[in-house]
């Protein structure tokens, strides 16, 4: 026999559910850094690595080194820095490539024509909380003027160190642009991208249980 | 607005100061309800008491039913709450041993701290059974179990998800299936409940 309380429950259940046919469906939302600890992560200035730098990793092969750019296959597939493995601005958080922008195991090092890009980049990054990346400053523009074409500094302003920057730089240059054999830039062979990290994410979700 | 916690608008402390308190809600209905004795978590089993199946299926409808208008009003962000990532067969092989063992001792986890609180030696021994198995589990988890807990992956995803219908409409089509069972448990228990004597009855609380 049922009850006339149960009834009464059941009947709600019932209306309840009837209600839930014409509401909407629960939609996951993406996880977004709020404003203030974006703010906080932009103005921290760890983010930047030097022209000088990314080709001293280079050069000693660094394994640890994973370069992106950022900007249009077309430009990419124009010139690029050896061993770059292309990602447009607008493929960042295809779910293939987050195993690349994700992780700790490598440093990545972002770069474009420029430093905004990669920039903007790296913020869009920071706010789905990926961690790990670097922008390279002063871009592809200042990969030419400091390592691909580095001029002597005036005799006037040399200093030791200054002398020793540009001593690396041109060592550099022979290294990236092989000047001495024939001229044309070396660049155009791409070595093999390096290959995604095994990475094992930390669980962000709440945990919690039954009993 | 809601949750409250894993959007820091509730301190850890308070978090558990609520928790706390909810528990003893939870555990003085559970002994009120006569949940602490066995013979009513058993009583499903042989169609003699459909208390437990009632309660239970109701609690899990008005709380699926309550979370997903509140998440439609805005109140509560249900994607925001705990939601584990769903494992198909160690889910089925863990199901399949809770139901025997709600069957052979006569609790579930929950009834069972209950009963041990208002001093039942049964829910005792119930309880140091459970801490044998999760050491066990523990102990050998590395070399036995871990192949099993990873197997049959489905990711996060919910029954309506995964046929591809409305999640309103999988409610409602559930809502129906839970009223009929409660019909069908309700004619199966007074089928039995003519049989008995008074004094089994009254023992059972019926």
């Amino acid at each position: 026999m049922m009850k006339r309380r149960e009834f009464l429950i059941i009947s709600l259940l019932v209306l309840g559910s009837i209600v839930s046919i014409f509401l909407n469906d629960i939609k996951p939302l993406p996880k977004i850094m709020d404003a203030k600890s974006l703010l906080y992560e932009v103005n921290k200035q760890g983010r930047y690595i030097s022209t000088d730098e990314v080709a001293k990793m280079i050069m000693e092969n660094d394994p640890s080194l994973l370069l992106i750019d950022v900007r249009s296959p077309e430009e990419y597939n124009k010139f690029s820095i050896q061993g770059a493995i292309n990602i447009p601005a607008d493929k960042l958080l295809d779910k293939k490539n987050r195993d690349y922008l994700d992780q700790d195991v490598y440093t990545t090092v972002l770069y474009s024509n420029g430093s905004s890009a990669a920039d903007e980049a790296w913020m869009m990054l920071a706010s789905y909380e990926y961690k790990g990346n670097k922008v390279m400053k002063g871009g592809l523009n200042a990969w030419y003027r400091n390592i691909l074409n580095p001029q002597k500094p005036k005799p006037e302003k040399l200093t030791a160190e200054l002398e020793k920057q540009y001593l690396f730089r041109k060592g550099a240059q022979i290294f990236f642009t092989g000047i001495q054999v024939s001229g044309a830039s070396s660049a155009n062979a791409k070595p093999k991208a390096p290959s995604k990290p095994i990475v094992k994410r930390k669980k962000k979700e709440v945990t919690g249980g039954c009993g | 607005m809601g949750p409250l916690y894993p959007q820091e608008l509730l301190n850890p402390e308070y978090n558990l100061l609520i928790g706390f308190l909810i528990g003893i809600g939870f555990g003085f209905l559970l002994e009120a309800a006569g949940f602490t004795n066995t013979r009513k978590l058993a009583g499903v089993f042989y169609g003699y008491d459909a208390t437990v199946i009632k309660v239970f299926f109701t609690a899990a409808m008005t709380a699926l039913i309550g979370l997903f208008i509140l998440h439609n009003m805005g109140i509560i962000d249900v994607t925001l709450t705990f939601y584990p990532k769903t494992f198909w067969i160690p889910t089925l092989i863990g199901g399949a041993i809770m139901g025997l063992g709600f069957i052979i001792g006569g609790f579930c986890p929950g009834t069972s701290l209950s009963a041990a609180a208002s001093g039942k030696i049964d829910a005792w021994v119930f309880i140091s059974g459970v801490f044998i198995g999760i050491l066990g589990f523990i102990f050998t988890y590395d070399f036995i179990w871990e192949g099993l807990r990873k197997a049959g992956k489905m990711g996060k995803i919910d029954i309506a998800q995964w046929i591809g219908i409305k999640e309103g409409l999988f409610i409602f089509l559930l809502t129906i299936i839970t009223v009929i069972s409660f019909i069908v448990f309700q004619k199966w228990q007074d089928s039995w409940t003519k049989k008995m004597d008074k004094s089994d009855l009254d023992d059972l609380g019926l």
